[in-house]
């Protein structure tokens, strides 16, 4: 047994060189987006991969306010945060149906969400244009907030149909025969179990929408959001593409700063007693 | 403060509405160019000083998704009311959302030059040209020394552009830059090639369709797209490199003797006069292999057409202010901060170039007055110049032969301009 | 067993009062708890596709309403030398789906039994993900050209340099390594919160009596992720099929030749560059089509129960 533990710690050990290396790897994006930015657009255009020999904060400064991005950042959070809270919820409450209520044309309806998924975007853009004209949401942050969980749902339905579906049913049916409605079911029982999943799905979702930039070009045509920004910073044939990386910089660094503090709760979702066998 | 800029913003959606205020929309690619800053603020300035109680507002689009967004917005008629496009293939394909202003701005037409490429099959013109596009080689002094030739005296027929090369290559430098990872590198090695091998007529019929890709004068074209490159005129890797703006930095820092750049806003004159030094870069035009008949030898034009140009929603509830809109923004007041700082060529004859200090950009409108061609690629089809980056991918590599990508191309050039 | 497909968990435990009027309001309460979801999917992505297979029956451009011409744009495409290569190309990407699943899963493994450095892989894995595909291919658009720092490091080892990305040989398999790259941060965060399910103390009975590593993976961890691991190969799919455009048209443009083109690609040419708005929607509902079965026989064939 200690043989079987030692063996095992070794092999471990092993893994984590070529998995270091592959860590490694992922943070070089970053280092080179940061480097970039920091240099004038002479200095890119001299060495486009050393590192930045006169550094400066000035793309950092131009893209944040010549380009409006101090305004458009605050769409962006708007827009993401709202349309993240609302998937949460709609797709945790149709997720705990499809996989553990009874109910007709159940098959059908989550087919029917699933295949959506797979629905091209470019075929979609124009009637989506129209309802949205029509609803009068162009230019509206609802407007946005709804499109984002609409385009995301069918994703984030399926994935807690999934994770759902991982659930004893005995919990639930424990919980009713207590009496409980349905609804505080859904609350007490399936949100906290779900929570390593929604959590997930928060940071998945949170990272759709905020890099989305067709979409929120599309609503949000004057109030911008802050990835749309970016893009047209880089004019047609720009060749500031420092100040273009500055800007994805700054889009970026929320979500990975997000991301860093959040993923330490799904590990302890383990902790917190999720389903033990 | 914040919260309080929050209301104040709020409000001022709620309480503005289109009804109220007269405001002229444009989109544009290029609105936030440190570069065009002057020009879009002065006609902003011009249109309201024009028009009072009216604005002006350019709203900037990202380029990769500005076709897609256009064609979204007429589709579901959510459009600006000006719109900018490049011209070409793009912006002949947008007439059926636009009004023809041949009626609207005639004055101003007629004093314009670069109108074919904005001029629809019925004869029309739907967008008003600001800039000119053309295609010239440039070349690096430096390395020409180096390899023994004179830095000033350019090629001007295809014997010395091949006895150029191989001077080049003797020091082991690449003769012209390849950078065809967009299909762009093919495209002007069209438009290059054909400046002096087609007749006028020849370039009308390759509009309309007439003229195939399998005739003569173009499958020579394509014949010589796979010969030069066999004769080791290019650098390796020439797929996998993009001309927008890898080509062209790594032409500044001496990547190759020459290319084929542009003559305005981007890979021009300016740009290369300001990062190589005005004493290291001269530029000439493309001598072709053969020379058609209505041609001269030693004497090869220029291909010449409208640039960017702006084009009026036909579903535009202002139709009138956005018509003077776009008279403003080809004004030649206006259009001169543009060509001071950012080195365009304007398409209006009446802006003053005369004052801009670069034997390049001098040497470039003498040619322009006397010399120009059409632009051969601006006037294919969408659809054959997609396949044609296919193509000469696939003949740079030697996965085709001519014949083949010839027979892909007319295949796909009947299906666009049906006879 | 902890598992529960999906039929199971219906199937399995009869409610314990089998009274219709429990049924009937179980019945309302789900419809209820779907309501939002539904109408969202509904006039969003399922009305909009009826919407587009009327447009692909038409020769509408985007200014121009064009005429009624039946299948003639599928017909088209059928004939379409590039959707038939594009297609082709969707074949092979897909051939890469099992390892696009099983690396994230081994990583998320790995750091969940305790790989030393866990928390630092974890927190970078993720990156790549969260920057965009202009980015990234940018980088790698540079490293792997000609020139590029990749070739640079094999001609320090002898080996002759190799246009990976202009290429028609290579520009695929290249692209594939560095879409999976990309987005496995993304399947080892999923897969991550699926083994937060699978029950600890199992794992450590197993151990304690003396199972290796592989026997317990095999035998215990990944049955437990069945439905994760079904999740993620029709996820995997789709995302392949549908939202590789931005990294193709950085690293290659669809090129050489066709060698990168896939069909998502062609759908946006089609709209954006060529102005055939009706062609495209053809092209994006043969796709639709495509994935559909696609996906259809992935869970028919992963749950073994005949799951839905």
């Amino acid at each position: 047994m200690a043989g079987a533990g030692k063996r095992q710690r070794l092999a471990l050990r092993l893994a984590s060189i070529p998995m270091g290396l592959l860590a490694l790897s992922c943070l070089y994006p970053m280092f080179f987006a940061v480097n970039n930015a920091l240099k004038t657009r002479h200095d890119y255009l001299l060495d486009r991969f050393g590192l930045a020999t006169q550094p400066t904060l000035d793309n950092f400064a131009q893209a944040w306010t010549g380009a409006h991005l101090d305004q458009y950042f605050l769409n962006s959070v708007i827009a993401t945060v709202g349309a993240v809270l609302l998937l949460m919820v709609v797709s945790s409450m149709a997720g705990f149906a499809l996989a553990s209520l009874r109910f007709p044309y159940r098959r059908f309806l989550f087919i029917v969400i699933l295949s959506s998924l797979m629905i091209p975007v470019q075929v979609v853009l124009v009637p989506y244009m129209r309802t949205m004209v029509a609803l009068h949401l162009i230019n509206t942050h609802i407007g946005l907030i709804l499109s984002y969980t609409a385009f995301f749902l069918p994703f984030s339905v399926y994935m807690m149909t999934a994770f759902y579906s991982t659930l004893p049913r005995e919990l639930i049916e424990a919980a009713r025969i207590d009496g409980a409605k349905l609804f505080q079911v859904w609350w007490h029982v399936m949100v906290p179990l779900g929570m390593p999943a929604l959590v997930t799905l928060g940071i998945i979702n949170t990272l759709n929408c905020w890099n989305d930039i067709l979409i929120a070009l599309l609503t949000m045509q004057k109030n911008r959001t802050i990835m749309v920004g970016i893009s047209a910073l880089k004019g047609q044939y720009s060749d500031q593409i420092p100040l273009f990386t500055a800007g994805i910089v700054i889009a970026a660094a929320p979500i990975v700063a997000l991301y860093v503090i959040f993923q330490r709760r799904i590990v302890s979702g383990i902790a917190a007693g999720a389903v033990k066998g | 403060m914040h919260r309080l800029k929050l209301i104040t913003a709020v409000a001022a959606v709620l309480l503005t509405s289109p009804a109220l205020a007269q405001e002229i929309t444009v989109w544009d690619v290029n609105v936030d160019e440190p570069s065009h800053a002057t020009y879009y603020a002065g006609a902003k300035a011009a249109f309201e000083a024009a028009h009072p109680g009216a604005t002006l507002t350019f709203q900037s689009q990202p380029d990769a998704e500005y076709y897609t967004l256009l064609g979204t917005a007429f589709a579901s008629k959510t459009g600006p009311d000006v719109i900018w496009a490049n011209g070409g293939a793009q912006a002949k394909s947008l007439v059926g959302g636009l009004i023809p202003l041949d009626d609207k701005l005639p004055d101003l037409i007629s004093k314009l030059v670069g109108k074919s490429a904005f001029t629809a099959p019925d004869g029309k013109l739907y967008f008003i040209p600001t800039t000119l596009q053309g295609h010239v080689v440039y070349y690096n002094k430096t390395l020409y020394k180096a390899a023994g030739l004179d830095p000033n005296k350019p090629p001007a027929t295809w014997a010395e552009v091949t006895k150029m090369c191989d001077a080049l290559k003797a020091t082991k430098v690449a003769c012209f830059m390849m950078a065809n990872k967009e299909g762009f590198e093919a495209e002007f090695f069209l438009s290059e090639m054909a400046n002096q091998s087609l007749t006028a007529q020849q370039q009308a019929d390759w509009l309309t369709g007439k003229l195939h890709w399998s005739d003569a004068p173009i499958k020579a074209i394509l014949q010589a797209w796979v010969d030069t490159a066999k004769a080791g005129w290019y650098q390796e890797g020439g797929n996998s490199q993009t001309m927008f703006m890898d080509e062209f930095t790594l032409f500044s820092q001496g990547g190759a003797g020459n290319v084929w750049g542009l003559l305005s806003n981007v890979a021009h004159w300016k740009v290369f006069e300001k990062d190589m030094g005005v004493d290291n870069v001269g530029v000439y035009p493309m001598p072709s292999p053969t020379v058609a008949a209505d041609q001269h030898e030693g004497a090869p034009g220029v291909p010449l057409d409208g640039g960017v140009g702006y084009g009026v929603n036909k579903d535009s509830p202002n139709i009138d202010l956005a018509v003077d809109a776009v008279k403003i923004l080809a004004s030649p007041e206006v259009l001169a901060n543009l060509v001071k700082d950012s080195g365009v060529v304007p398409a209006n004859t009446l802006v003053d170039t005369s004052g801009i200090d670069s034997p390049g950009l001098k040497q470039i409108m003498g040619w322009l007055a006397d010399r120009a061609v059409p632009t051969t690629h601006a006037n294919s089809s969408a659809a054959e110049l997609d396949e044609w980056h296919r193509q000469s991918q696939l003949l740079l590599n030697g996965d085709t032969t001519v014949d083949a990508a010839a027979a892909a191309l007319d295949k796909i050039q009947a299906q666009a301009k049906p006879q | 067993m902890a598992t529960n497909t999906i039929r199971q968990t219906a199937q399995g435990v009869p409610p314990r009062s089998p009274s219709r009027r429990r049924g009937r309001a179980e019945a309302r309460a789900a419809l209820l708890f779907l309501l939002p979801a539904v109408l969202l999917v509904l006039v969003f992505r399922i009305i909009p596709l009826f919407w587009g297979f009327g447009l692909s029956l038409t020769s509408a451009t985007a200014t121009t309403p064009g005429e009624f011409i039946g299948w003639g744009n599928y017909l088209r495409a059928l004939d379409d030398p590039n959707f038939r290569a594009s297609i082709a190309n969707a074949g092979v990407v897909l051939l890469a789906v099992p390892l696009f699943v099983t690396i994230p899963m081994v990583l998320a493994i790995l750091i969940d039994q305790g790989v030393p450095g866990r928390a630092f892989f974890r927190s970078v894995y993720f990156l790549p993900v969260v920057l965009s595909s202009v980015i990234i291919g940018s980088i790698f658009s540079i490293v792997l050209g000609f020139n590029g720092q990749l070739n640079g490091a094999l001609k320090l080892l002898g080996i002759p340099g190799v246009d990976w990305l202009g290429q028609s040989a290579t520009a695929l398999p290249v692209t594939l390594v560095i879409q999976s790259w990309s987005t496995f941060g993304m399947g080892v965060l999923i897969f991550l919160a699926g083994l937060s399910t699978v029950p600890k103390d199992m794992v450590e009975a197993a151990r304690l009596e003396g199972a290796k590593m592989w026997q317990i993976w095999w035998h215990i961890i990944i049955p437990e992720l069945r439905p994760v691991i079904e999740f993620s190969t029709v996820i995997t799919t789709i995302g392949l099929l549908t939202s590789m455009f931005g990294l193709i048209y950085v690293l290659t443009g669809g090129g050489p030749g066709t060698a990168t083109t896939v069909p998502e690609y062609l759908i946006w040419a089609a709209q954006g560059r060529l102005n055939q708005p009706a062609y495209a929607a053809a092209l994006s509902i043969i796709l639709f089509v495509c994935t559909g079965i696609l996906a259809w026989l992935q869970i028919r064939i992963m749950s073994r129960n005949a799951n839905f």
